[in-house]
């Protein structure tokens, strides 16, 4: 018995001993952090001196690692990798991260030279840390080469302008429409009280008024109110009622100089209209800290009438709410404006992510070139309805006019398996991709649709996005906070005018007014 | 242990050290039992500890450690220049002094109550019950005490309401997010806290209540000079340890209750780290705040430690 | 085993039963309702505040989780890792514990603040990341048991129960003839039942919630324990990667199923206690020595 445990003891430091004795013997190989590579970079190091000349795609398949969010559940069935490996000449691996610790991942991965040959960015944040890291040449720069490749010559350049460093592109792009942001409210509501769609922030108040006072519901109990709303000053309300007062996008020009959004008298217009519809009842009393969740729930169960943000919500948002009250009615807006103004929409880039080449992954513009030429094949009409919609006739069919896809009559749960992971990867967008638009069953999120298409007649663009401040990256979102406290104290009427103009001159003071000077510089030198 | 003393008098120092060679030869197995674990924080935790000099430098992944410029004590500045630096500290501390007095006797008193129950099958099923809410992620927990405290007909509010009492902004109230953060922390927290200590009472020999009852001790009594002596050990050990963590505060749920009202009172080391460190790819920077964190956790630890030995106790090194 | 019978102890006896089991329903809340909340629909969920006993039952939300294999996958991953990580994390434990309880000990106080200096200070994700990857545990399950085998706080709760163990056992042992790992192994180890359960529950739940460094070390999705699913669940039900424009058309997944796959996460480490609860009898440890 004693012996029997004796010997586990033993074999357990054995364990650690060879373990130890391994750790050495890596260490002397990779020692050096920027060559511990993964076995998939010599592997295609490899092929790279096998083919030199890759415009066609090359006979030997290419070895490519992704690196992609994963923003379903599961990972996807290998159905559509199979055909993408087939059609592209590739052996694809897809290293998946689930979305809440996209950043994590890649961080790490990017610090230990574990990073893959091709890596899909999350979003515009993520892409604004690797700027630094893009400036002292750790990726590859793509922009020159784009023209040669039939497909990804198409991307726009206004996009891609967007997404440059220092002038240079070093990324390919996935679209998203400029700007999804306008009105859902309780048609029905407002029929019943005689109210049209509202143009302007006074009928918009008017609306948040009525429906708070005058029953909408009809069930004689004072137990609605207008906007329901989140904490979230971007994409919650507060944001696109601060574009329809005419405020800038983050930042705007005023006298010659580019200044952030809170000092314009707009910003103070929004924050009163809020307050407003705070103190009178019109809105959430508990906005500041209100979840998604708990704001759509306020407006699928008829506490609220009133929903300011994607337009594109309204589908979800009417499959629960149509359950609960069969009588229901949903409609959309934009082109709401306040007196004196234009119409006006705040607008993204133009980009959700970016696909990044690194250095240490890619060993030569051979290599480089072989994997644009994958992108560039993935990137054709036929590919990109691959990725988005999946196969023709098993995940949807095309619409008789030959223009759109239409998944209806289709298990939706084998698409969400075999193809939804896989709209990640795709490239461009349908305008330049050639990829079906869908249609929609719901004729309410035909007409969210076509009103994001309105919205880019009158959009107010972000003049920064292409420029550039290190104090704006250092300290940026840590002294941003100062105003979103402030901005929110002033709505909730815990300060004044001077209450929010003292964090005014807070952030100034603590790096605000370096990156209104850095902005500035960096303006003055891209005109 | 007089004796010794005097004895270690007379002992020349080769002596003692033939003499600690000696026990050393004598333990060799026990040293034996120990080798594998300190191997294993030799390997997994000493090794990387050369991570921590990227807070004295301006560390860059693509230069790596070995090329990335040194600053001193560049980032250690900045914190202590920050201007919510002393805020943040205090509400830390706060936080941490809540946790220690109002939180952490609760498993005590829970367990105690806990072993005073006779039915078996009441007993197993209170403990269960109680220990469930420690698998509930905090979103859970934080968006049922939202569900419940919101003024847009929150369950508690509409109570104030029947009752006539007027309504409680508590979530939008900088002066009710320390109660309701402890109050989370007990709700999910206090059945799992319970589980060392009943563990530790299971120890007690069942003739010393005998024997206090033929003494006609009340219940109180019992659990006062025989229960808690008992487990004494034990609640030291957690005091210490519980003190070295000093500044884990649970970052998740601080995150998830902070607002733009509540921040004065509401933010952490952590949650400031978020912000400013890890969002924004700042590895050297949040890695000084770490070490300050750190360092103020090794310093209470030393001190508790200390301390429980002045007073009698084993401490914990 | 006489029972007192005072008024006063009754009197003790009903107040402690009733606060007992208020705090139970209080505690237990939570559960109940994302219990209730897995077994109803997401119209149910947007109508009423707060669901306990869901009006309107629907299995959707459980039809849509085991609509494929991923999550039996998943909890097969989670089960191997939470026992074989207990398993070796106990051995290294309580060898390490029992060998730093040994009093007279030389360089005991050094090797404990050797250990105890690690609970405060860690070199960081990076390095630690560079030192599982060198000693070849990337894309390998021991990479989310080797890497965290022994946790400080767990050791010197069991090291504190071994130093509270009777003395004189040991020495009557060793006059029988058995050496340290002779003692250990039949004497201690038998009499520190409640305490082994212990610790064995606090690394089987560890291991239970491992999700950052599956992620982290693990390229291949197929290796994914539960909480990596439950986590990706969770987050995407907040609806919030919608908004930021980092995906199209997906609608985020319904609370149900946010509800449904806490549930199924949550059952089986849930089940870990009731079983281990047999050695937390009072006089559990008496019992072993007269036995």
């Amino acid at each position: 018995m004693t012996k029997a445990r004796k010997i586990v003891a033993l074999f357990c430091v054995l364990v650690l001993v060879v373990g130890v004795l391994a750790a050495c013997g890596n260490n002397n190989v990779a020692n050096n952090t920027t060559n511990t590579k993964s076995e998939v970079d010599t592997n295609t190091g490899d092929n790279a001196v096998v083919e030199k000349d890759v415009v066609e795609a090359p006979a030997e398949p290419l070895d490519l690692t992704i690196m992609a969010n994963l923003h379903t559940p599961e990972v996807p069935t290998e159905k559509i990798e199979k055909l993408m490996e087939e059609k592209t000449n590739t052996k694809l691996t897809i290293q998946w991260v689930p979305d809440g610790n996209y950043e994590e991942k890649l961080s790490t991965a990017f610090a230990t030279g574990t990073m893959p040959q091709a890596t899909y960015l999350k979003n515009i944040t993520s892409f604004a840390m690797f700027k630094d890291p893009i400036r002292n040449d750790q990726f590859w720069e793509v922009g020159p080469l784009l023209k040669d490749y039939p497909n990804l010559s198409k991307l726009k350049p206004e996009v891609l302008q967007n997404t440059s460093v220092d002038g240079k592109i070093y990324s390919i792009y996935q679209g998203r429409p400029l700007s999804r942001q306008g009105l859902i409210y309780r048609k029905d509501w407002a029929d019943k009280l005689g109210l049209a769609a509202p143009t302007t922030t006074a009928e918009l108040l008017e609306m948040a008024k009525q429906f708070t006072e005058k029953d909408p519901d009809g069930d004689n109990k004072d137990n609605t109110i207008g906007l329901t709303d989140r904490s979230d000053l971007v994409y919650g309300a507060f944001k696109t009622v601060s574009s329809w007062f005419g405020t800038p996008n983050n930042w705007g020009e005023k006298d010659g100089q580019l200044l952030p959004e809170f000092l314009f008298q707009e910003y103070y217009d929004t924050m009163d209209f809020m307050k407003n519809l705070q103190s009178n009842g019109y809105i959430n009393q508990d906005f500041p800290v209100t979840s998604k969740t708990d704001q759509q729930n306020m407006f699928k169960n008829g506490k609220a009438g009133m929903y300011i943000g994607s337009m594109g919500d309204v589908l979800g948002l009417y499959r629960d709410a149509i359950k609960l009250n069969p009588n229901l009615a949903y409609d959309v807006q934009n082109r709401i404006a306040a007196p004196g103004h234009d119409n006006g929409v705040w607008s993204i880039p133009g980009y959700g992510t970016v696909v990044l080449f690194p250095k240490s992954a890619v060993k030569d513009e051979a290599e480089l070139k072989q994997i644009l030429t994958y992108f560039d094949i993935m990137m054709s009409p036929e590919l990109s309805n691959l990725t988005y919609w999946g196969i023709e006739g098993e995940h949807y069919k095309v619409s008789a006019d030959g223009k759109f896809a239409d998944t209806s009559g289709f298990d939706s749960g084998i698409s969400d398996r075999d193809v939804k992971p896989y709209q990640a990867l795709e490239i461009g967008e349908p305008a330049t991709n050639g990829r079906f638009e869908g249609v929609f069953d719901y004729d309410v999120k035909g007409k969210a649709e076509q009103l994001i298409i309105d919205n880019e007649s009158f959009l107010i663009n972000d003049p920064t996005a292409p420029l550039d401040s290190a104090t704006f990256v250092e300290k940026g979102a840590a002294i941003y906070k100062l105003i979103q406290d402030a901005t929110y104290q002033y709505m909730l009427g815990d300060i004044d005018k001077a209450g929010f103009e003292a964090a005014v001159n807070n952030w100034k003071s603590q790096g605000g007014d370096k990156i209104i000077e850095e902005y500035n510089t960096s303006w003055a030198n891209a005109k | 242990m007089n004796d010794k003393a005097v004895e270690n008098m007379y002992v020349s120092k080769s002596n003692r050290r033939s003499e600690t060679f000696r026990e050393i030869k004598k333990n060799r197995l026990i040293y034996l039992m120990i080798l594998p674990g300190m191997l294993y924080f030799i390997i997994y935790k000493y090794f990387p500890m050369y991570g921590l000099i990227i807070a004295f430098q301006d560390y860059k992944p693509y230069l790596g450690m070995t090329g990335s410029p040194w600053v001193g004590f560049e980032h250690f500045e900045r914190l202590f220049t920050d201007p919510m630096f002393w805020s943040i500290f205090k509400n830390t501390l706060i936080l941490f002094g809540m946790n220690l007095l109002i939180f952490f006797p609760i498993p005590i008193i829970l367990s105690l109550m806990l072993n005073e129950v006779r039915i078996t099958k009441f007993k197993r099923t209170v403990q269960t019950l109680v220990y469930i809410p420690h698998f509930m992620s905090w979103v859970i927990i934080v968006s049922i005490g939202y569900v419940m405290l919101t003024m847009d007909g929150g369950v508690i509010n509409e109570l104030l309401v029947y009752f006539g009492f007027e309504k409680i902004n508590f979530l939008l109230n900088d002066s009710w997010f320390r109660p309701m953060y402890i109050l989370q922390v007990i709700w999910r927290e206090m059945g799992w806290g319970t589980i060392i200590y009943l563990a530790a009472m299971s120890a007690i020999d069942p003739q010393m209540y005998e024997a206090a009852r033929m003494d006609g001790a009340s219940r109180m009594r019992q659990m006062w000079h025989i229960t808690l002596p008992s487990i004494r050990t034990v609640i030291v050990v957690l005091v210490i340890l519980k003190i070295g963590d000093v500044l884990e505060l649970g970052f998740e749920h601080v995150y998830l209750l902070l607002n733009a009202m509540n921040r004065n009172v509401a933010e952490i080391f952590d949650t400031y780290v978020y912000t400013v460190g890890l969002r924004q790819g700042q590895f050297s920077y949040s890695t000084a705040v770490g070490f300050f964190k750190s360092f103020i956790g090794l310093i209470l630890v030393m001190g508790a430690n200390w301390l429980s030995k002045k007073a009698g106790e084993e401490g914990i090194y | 085993m006489v029972h007192d019978r005072t008024l006063g102890s009754r009197m003790f006896d009903i107040v402690n039963y009733t606060l007992l089991a208020i705090i139970a329903m209080i505690t237990i809340l939570p559960f109940i309702h994302v219990v209730g909340g897995s077994f109803t629909t997401s119209a149910e969920l947007a109508a009423r505040k707060f669901v306990l006993i869901p009006t309107d039952w629907s299995l959707d939300a459980y039809r849509f989780i085991f609509s494929t294999d991923t999550i039996f996958r998943a909890l097969g991953v989670s089960i191997l890792v939470t026992a074989g990580g207990t398993l070796f994390s106990m051995l290294l434990t309580s060898l390490m514990a029992y060998g730093l309880s040994r009093r007279n000990l030389p360089f005991r106080s050094t090797m404990m603040f050797v250990v105890i200096f690690t609970m405060l200070f860690n070199g960081g994700m990076i390095p630690t990341f560079l030192i599982v990857q060198y000693t070849g545990l990337l894309d390998s399950l021991l990479a989310l048991v080797i890497p965290v085998s022994i946790n400080v706080f767990n050791m010197i709760i069991l090291k504190s129960f071994f130093q509270n163990l009777p003395e004189g056992l040991e020495e009557s042992a060793k006059i029988d003839g058995c050496n340290d790992i002779g003692i250990f192994s039949r004497i201690v180890i038998p009499l520190s039942m409640p305490a082994i359960a212990t610790i064995s529950l606090f690394y089987a739940v560890t291991y239970w919630n491992t999700y950052l460094h599956a992620i982290l070390y693990l390229n291949d999705a197929d290796k994914w324990p539960v909480q990596v699913l439950l986590r990706q669940i969770v987050v995407l039900a907040t609806g919030m990667n919608y908004d930021s424009a980092e995906f199209g058309d997906t609608p985020p997944p319904d609370q149900t199923v946010k509800m449904a796959v806490i549930v199924v996460a949550t059952i089986p480490v849930l089940m870990v206690y009731p079983f281990l609860q047999k050695h937390f009898a009072k006089g559990a440890l008496l019992g072993s020595i007269k036995g």
